[in-house]
């Protein structure tokens, strides 16, 4: 047996052997031949190491809540109040007084989306920039529109969201070092966390997640929009980030309700 | 399966998610999305194209829960749902899922070893960060086969019926990209050792 008849032989050898032993004439081969032991145990290393990557990574907390959104408009989610059976998380009923005072988040999620227009709108761009991306010009009067509205069409926006792109590819590769601690939240944060552990108490971790992972995101994003107020491809996402913030009170109203 | 956070079972979850119970469709989120989101991300290479891929997975699966009678495993037809997902993405795009130019190009150029002089072994350990990059650098035909095989523990006659090749290709390619990261990997060592 030579080198080359192994190498000819091994990739039948180690599917059908990929743990276990070799047949005797090619162990006798492998035995006195550094070149081909080394290169069977590498091989064998190397799909060992492979097996502990699986399920290594952890997707972005936007995914669940753009699949969520999604499930909500195609009305694969159904409230608790029509569903026959026990929700899991959520009490079975709320008192009322409760779903009244948390009517607040509606004009909450409401001023998220028009500080996000106007934060975006009064950035100034470059007028090259402007004539070249109509579809941000398009977008902006939407979510403005839909500021306004003292109930926001849960149905629209979740659509859009979860069709939205992920972070450009600039802001990305522009993204600084997240500080060690991360910011206080903000009054209405707060205000919004204390009703969703009063409503939904085993959602408060998923929720705080979602919100911090989505702060971190628009400040992220508009460091970088400060810096290049002409990428529109940011400003864009900037405007999503923003939409992505109300939808999350939006989907916790819908909870409480 | 149990979500530990929430103290329910898988299968109860999926009764609960058929009824269209939004908490039951996370508490299945939760107890899948690593396995999920890992697979797009090792097949694609891109961690923005990953959670699209994840996300249209879930909503398949999601969309068809009320189908699952419960014959396989769960995380069986949700990986198959997800692998089909992204090869359905990878032919879109016009990506080889398996390719005759990378096995003929493989044939050529494969690293082969020197006989007659030893190579540098990996010594006994790998830096799972230096793999992970070494298998974004394959093509994408052996990324496939090596991800599912390797990584995701499919079957060769598995993988042959879902990208649509002969086992013995399958096989074939699976021993070329480990080649290849063999390669990656030394030359990725060496170029440590002279910076470090």
């Amino acid at each position: 047996m030579t080198c080359s008849e192994v190498e000819r032989v091994l990739p039948e050898l180690l599917a059908d052997a990929p743990d276990g032993a070799l047949p005797e004439k090619f162990e006798a081969h492998v035995k006195f031949c550094p070149a081909c032991s080394d290169l069977i145990s590498d091989l064998k290393l190397i799909s060992a190491e492979a097996r502990q990557l699986a399920a290594s990574e952890e997707p972005a907390p936007r995914v669940w809540v753009r699949i969520s959104a999604q499930l909500r408009s195609e009305g694969l989610i159904h409230d608790p109040e029509s569903a026959p059976a026990q929700p899991v998380l959520a009490p079975a009923s709320t008192p009322p007084r409760w779903r009244w005072s948390a009517l607040w988040l509606a004009p909450v999620a409401a001023a998220i989306l028009a500080a996000g227009s106007y934060v975006i709108s009064h950035k100034p761009a470059p007028p090259v920039a402007k004539q070249q991306t109509p579809a941000t010009q398009a977008t902006a009067p939407a979510a403005v529109t839909a500021a306004v509205t003292p109930a926001p069409a849960p149905a629209r926006a979740p659509q859009q969201l979860a069709q939205k792109s992920a972070k450009p590819e600039s802001v990305k590769s522009a993204r600084v070092a997240r500080p060690a601690v991360e910011p206080a939240p903000s009054a209405e944060d707060q205000q919004f966390l204390s009703a969703v552990s009063t409503f939904t108490p085993a959602m408060r971790t998923t929720y705080e997640l979602q919100l911090q992972a989505v702060n971190a995101d628009i400040r992220e994003t508009q460091a970088y929009v400060d810096r290049n107020p002409g990428d529109m491809d940011a400003r864009q996402h900037l405007m999503d980030a923003y939409q992505l913030k109300a939808l999350l009170y939006q989907i916790a109203l819908d909870r409480i309700q | 399966m149990t979500d530990p956070k929430q103290g329910i079972s898988e299968r109860e979850a999926i009764e609960q998610a058929k009824q269209g119970n939004e908490a039951a469709f996370e508490v299945l989120y939760q107890l899948h999305k690593r396995r999920v989101y890992s697979l797009c991300l090792r097949m694609v290479s891109n961690p923005a194209q990953a959670e699209d891929l994840a996300q249209e997975a879930f909503l398949q699966l999601f969309r068809k829960i009320g189908t699952f009678r419960g014959e396989s495993a769960f995380s069986t037809w949700l990986h198959r749902m997800t692998v089909n997902v992204v090869l359905m993405q990878l032919r879109k795009k016009g990506l080889p899922v398996v390719s005759l130019e990378e096995t003929l190009e493989a044939d050529n150029e494969a690293p082969r070893k020197e006989f007659g002089s030893r190579d540098v072994k990996l010594t006994g350990s790998i830096d799972r960060l230096q793999l992970q990059r070494a298998i974004d650098r394959l093509p994408p035909g052996y990324r496939t086969v090596f991800v599912l095989h390797d990584v995701e523990g499919f079957e060769h006659n598995e993988i042959a019926q879902m990208v649509g090749c002969s086992v013995g290709n399958s096989k074939s390619q699976l021993h070329k990209a480990r080649l290849k990261l063999r390669e990656y990997l030394k030359f990725m060592r060496a170029e440590k050792a002279k910076t470090g």
